[in-house]
């Protein structure tokens, strides 16, 4: 109902505003708040055209970004009979959270050169590694990372409605890292873009256990005696509380 | 009740963690020690990442211990200068510990070198005990006339001190390195490690056995302190919402387990203890040779 209303909503202010502007998208909100009880949520991505899309016309592709972070894959090998981490390969920065939607595959879309340009596709993705360099671990990063769904790749179209309106839903899993996301919309006809558009969103830890984790960063020192006070205090108060002789 | 752990970045189930300290407390009060070897293995298993179990398993096993120093010294049962170079030798122990688990950290060994020290010293520890409470157990009636201690080499050695509550005079050497002992084993395993520091002052040291409980405790306080400040200063490991929940229930376990524990005798509650303890060390062991389901991992930086 509320995703009718919206479109409905853009499609009269698209309508009535600017005809010439051949691409507008939106989010359904700019801020996702990660509480103690977060456990996931989705973000609306949604937009109108001047041009009809859909079959026997334009196309549409979102590609969401997260932020970028180092990560490191690691290689279990066998020694004496035990298990240990072993060789491994740094990814100095890739996106933290990332996912590719569109009408169609980008691929069918695209030429190759303008999806490496517009980072559309799981295997155009910089992964610049440092370390290991066997193939396996790029792989492995790829597999983790989509187990995780913190990687996604048109696992949900982007539907048409009235050739000239589109929506996408976004999940976003409860391990979603905090930071600045961008979404870009682009508007692809005849193998090129011809429109885009770029909209940001906040995923912000709010709460008790988003303070805990600042002050444990942001003034360790302090943090770990508080945690020795707390410690001391609950034991010493559990036992009083507890006492059974 | 799901309930986001903060720094170990994950949600459980609250109670399963009030549980677990209850589980954990109980046994440990039956047993009459600190529970740290029980509770840090027990949360690797529910998945939680090595360094928050141990950092918050030492911030535990202070919380657990911290009733028991006060009460030991109202009774005057603390040997101040005893814990105190325990203490310095603890916290040269945890000093090392600490900077050996960053270094592991690193190369992504923590797991496997955890896991390892479990299975080596409470193998060793779970031995000794099953089988010299099984010989007690034997020859029960054969007593043994106790000697207040025995001289050997160690009390060669220079820096004599008088421990006057603990009527030996002694070098400083033994004591200290004892202590250094334990801090590495606190800062490595998340334990207070009064199950080797307790004998260790018995055999090892000659404390009298009133004095031990109370100085052995204050020493487990004053390194699982150090343990949890330098962890949270240097590897941001200790989440302060897990160890709560488990300080709540093992606080009340301790209580119910100490009430039964009265009822067992000494050598079938050490001889219990051992099998317990290899138990751990044997599924610890388990997890290190079984092959894993992926052989990749993916970690932060």
């Amino acid at each position: 109902m509320r995703l009718v209303v919206m479109l409905l909503l853009l499609w009269g202010t698209a309508a009535l505003a600017q005809p010439e502007a051949p691409l507008v998208a939106r989010l359904s909100q700019d801020r996702v708040e990660v509480s103690t009880t977060f456990d996931g949520a989705s973000i609306l991505v949604f937009g109108s055209t001047a041009q009809p899309i859909g079959p026997g016309g334009a196309e549409i592709l979102i590609v969401t970004t997260g932020p970028q972070q180092p990560f490191t894959v690691r290689r279990k090998v066998r020694v004496l009979g035990m298990w240990f981490n072993g060789p491994s390969a740094r990814f100095a920065a890739v996106p933290a959270f990332y996912s590719v939607a569109g009408t169609l595959p980008a691929w069918r879309l695209l030429p190759e050169a303008l999806r490496s340009q517009y980072h559309l596709g799981l295997d155009v993705l910089p992964m610049a590694s440092s370390g290991a360099r066997a193939p396996q671990f790029r792989a492995a990063l790829l597999s983790l990372k989509q187990e995780a769904g913190l990687w996604q790749e048109d696992s949900a179209p982007v539907e048409i409605s009235a050739n000239r309106l589109f929506h996408s839903r976004l999940p976003l899993p409860a391990t979603i890292p905090a930071g600045e996301y961008t979404v870009r919309v682009l508007l692809v006809e005849s193998r090129r873009v011809v429109a885009e558009q770029v909209q940001r969103f906040v995923v912000e830890r709010v709460g008790t256990a988003a303070t805990i984790a600042d002050v444990s960063r942001g003034q360790p020192l302090l943090y770990g005696v508080i945690c020795v006070a707390l410690a001391a205090l609950a034991g010493w108060l559990g036992s009083i509380v507890f006492r059974r002789s | 009740m799901q309930v986001y752990l903060p720094i170990a970045e994950m949600s459980v189930d609250a109670f399963l963690l009030v549980g677990i300290g209850f589980g954990v407390g109980w046994l440990s009060g039956l047993f009459g020690v600190g529970g740290g070897f029980l509770l840090t293995p027990a949360l690797l298993l529910l998945g939680i990442p090595a360094p928050v179990a141990v950092a918050s398993g030492a911030n535990q096993v202070l919380g657990a211990s911290t009733s028991g120093v006060i009460a030991q010294s109202r009774r005057g049962n603390v040997d101040w200068v005893m814990g105190v170079v325990l203490v310095a030798g603890g916290l040269f122990g945890s000093i090392i510990g600490i900077q050996l688990f960053a270094f592991l950290r690193g190369a992504g060994l923590v797991d496997a070198v955890v896991s390892i020290f479990y299975v080596v010293v409470l193998g060793g520890v779970g031995s000794l005990m099953v089988m010299e409470s099984l010989r007690a157990i034997l020859r029960r009636r054969a007593d043994a006339p106790a000697r207040l201690h025995q001289h050997f080499w160690m009390h060669g050695l220079p820096f004599k001190i008088r421990f006057r509550k603990s009527r030996l005079f002694i070098s400083v050497i033994p004591p200290l390195l004892v202590g250094a002992g334990i801090g590495l084993l606190s800062a490595i395993m998340g334990v207070g490690g009064g199950f080797m520091l307790v004998p260790a002052m018995i055999y090892l040291l000659g404390i009298p056995t009133a004095v031990v409980i109370g100085t052995s405790l204050f020493q487990v306080v004053c390194v699982t302190s150090a343990v949890t400040i330098m962890s949270a200063w240097q590897l941001g490991s200790v989440d302060i919402v897990l160890t709560l929940l488990l300080l709540l229930g093992g606080v009340s376990g301790a209580q119910f387990g100490a009430q039964m524990g009265g009822r067992l005798r000494g050598e079938e509650t050490r001889a219990l203890l051992g099998l317990l303890v290899l138990a751990v060390a044997a599924m610890l062991f388990w997890g290190l040779i079984d092959t894993p389901d992926h052989m990749f991992t993916l970690g932060p930086g």
